[in-house]
Parts: C-alpha cells; sequence; structure tokens
C-alpha cells in the first residue's frame, strides 16, 4: 500500500517537473503574448493542484479545503491574467 | 410459532443488506479524513497565502502601468536559475512526502534522512536565491532602481525568509525524529511540518512565472 502510494507520489513529482520545464521553454521560446500568459497561469494552476491535493493530502479531507486552494489559484490568478489584459 | 427457514434467510438477507450499507456508510465517513497536521498550521497556511497573493495582484496591476519597465527588467533575470529553483522546491516538497510517508510506516530513521534531503534542497535553494541576489547587487541594482526591481527583491526575499523558517522547522523535526518522538500513530508534528513546507512550495508555484516568466 506504503509503496504504491510512494509511486503515485513519484510520478505526480514528474509530472510536476514536466510541468517546470514546459512553462521555462514557453519563457524562453514564445514572445510575450495574451495566450502564453494565460497558459502559463493554467499550467500554474495545475501545478497547485497536484502540490494540494496530493502533496499536502487535501484529496483526502472536506471539499471545502480543495475549495479553498483552488478557488485561491482562480481569484488570484484571474486578478493577474484582468492585470495582463488591460 | 417457530420461524421458517424461509422467513430466517429472509432476515439474514436483510442483515446481510443493512450490514453492507452500514459498511458503505463508514467507508463514506473515513473517506474525509481531518487535515494533515495541527489544525493552526492551516489557519497560519491561508493567512500566508493571503498576503502573499494580495502582494501578487498588487505586482499585477503595478506592472500595467509601466509595462515596458516591467519587461526590460524582467529580462535582466535568469530564467533557467528561476526554473532550477522551481525544480528545486518541488523536488524538495517530493522528499517531504516520503518523510511523512516513511513515518506512517513506523520508520522513523528513514523519515528524518528525506527530511535532511529537504534541508539539503532547501539549502540549494537559498544558495541559487543568494547568488541571484549577488548578481543583481553587483549591477549596482537596489530596491529604489525601480519599481520592478523593487517587487522583485522584496517578494522573492519575503519568500526566501520562509523557505528558512521552513528549514529551522524541518531540523526541529529531525532532532525529534532522532529522539523516538515521533512513530506510526503518533506523527502530528512531521504532517505540520510538511504543511509547511508544501505551502512555500505552493507561493512559488505562483510567483515563479508571475516575475520570470509571464510579460
Amino acid at each position: 500500500m506504503n509503496k504504491q502510494l510512494n509511486r503515485f507520489a513519484t510520478i505526480i513529482w514528474l509530472a510536476l517537473v514536466i510541468l517546470t520545464i514546459g512553462t521555462f521553454l514557453i519563457g524562453e521560446e514564445v514572445t510575450a503574448g495574451k495566450t502564453v500568459m494565460l497558459s502559463v497561469l493554467l499550467i500554474s494552476l495545475i501545478k497547485g493542484q497536484l502540490i494540494a491535493n496530493y502533496f499536502m493530502g487535501l484529496r483526502h479531507v472536506s471539499w471545502l479545503w480543495r475549495g479553498i486552494i483552488l478557488g485561491y489559484f482562480v481569484i488570484v490568478g484571474g486578478m493577474i491574467a484582468i492585470a495582463y489584459l488591460n | 410459532m417457530p420461524p421458517s427457514f424461509a422467513s430466517i434467510d429472509e432476515s439474514c438477507d436483510e442483515a446481510g443488506i443493512l450490514g453492507n450499507l452500514m459498511n458503505t456508510k463508514t467507508m463514506l465517513v473515513n473517506e474525509t479524513e481531518d487535515l494533515p497536521g495541527d489544525f493552526a498550521i492551516w489557519i497560519f497556511i491561508l493567512a500566508e497565502m493571503l498576503v502573499f497573493g494580495v502582494m501578487f495582484i498588487v505586482y499585477a496591476f503595478a506592472r500595467s502601468n509601466q509595462i515596458e519597465v516591467f519587461n526590460e527588467s524582467q529580462l535582466t533575470l535568469s530564467r533557467a536559475m528561476g526554473t532550477l529553483n522551481t525544480i528545486i522546491l518541488i523536488t524538495s516538497s517530493y522528499f517531504v512526502v516520503r518523510a511523512v510517508s516513511a513515518i506512517k510506516s513506523g520508520n522513523s530513521r528513514q523519515s528524518a534522512h528525506w527530511l535532511l534531503g529537504t534541508i539539503f534542497l532547501g539549502g540549494m535553494f537559498v544558495a541559487v536565491k543568494l547568488w541571484e541576489f549577488n548578481e543583481k547587487f553587483s549591477a549596482g541594482i537596489t530596491l529604489e532602481t525601480n519599481d520592478f526591481y523593487m517587487f522583485y527583491l522584496t517578494l522573492t526575499f519575503f519568500h526566501l525568509m520562509h523557505v528558512l523558517m521552513g528549514m529551522i522547522i524541518l531540523a526541529c523535526i529531525v532532532y525529534k525524529l532522532k529522539n523516538g518522538d515521533y512513530s506510526a500513530k503518533e506523527h502530528f508534528g512531521v504532517e505540520t511540518g510538511a504543511s509547511f513546507w508544501h505551502m512555500v512550495d505552493l507561493l512559488w508555484i505562483i510567483l515563479f512565472p508571475l516575475i520570470y516568466i509571464i510579460r
């Protein structure tokens, strides 16, 4: 059981590293733009969810806590997007 | 009149269904666990996230008034170093997950080793960040150079303080693990420290693209 959980955590870590390298490549290769900004924010939201639910262990607790973390990323990311789109 | 075999079978069936229903209910109740670690740390985590969240939003709106200044200054930052630090923090968070998993299995020695690995990675993060700060200060950049650098230096320094605080907390947990204070049944403190460290990672997940990538 524990081995399975550890293996799952390793997969999540690998996914986070791949998403981070993806963010870096977007920053290096692609010229600035609204699509790039929204893509990078979306990647951050996905990474945040992976960390909160699988590393912090929130997937086992009340939906309220998962909702707070998701809401945080949506609101903060959304406000950043609004500021950049202006 | 004694019950017939048929009615006894029916009663058993009903008991079986009831039993299954009760098991399902128990499973559903068990699916929702308590927050890992001390509840107080979660209030602290929310407060910290709120403060950082406001600063992130203020940065974004401040940028909208000086887009060129922010974009030009941002290009002087090393995205490679920012990415390296992100991978370091993500890996350190993974080490913390393994430390919690180890203590849940009753292996305090292994748990301490994973946490020492986390502290080492935290040290690497600090070293990379200090190298970045040194590079900027050597180029004559200060808080007063422009608004971008003011935000860059303030936000990343504030975050760095949290990394250092996390390293101290984890060092205390390692000390307690070595003293045998935690076990498979009692590992509340390990989970509390782990939650704080993950928060530090979570904040960097927004800080990194905001300061280094998005323009």
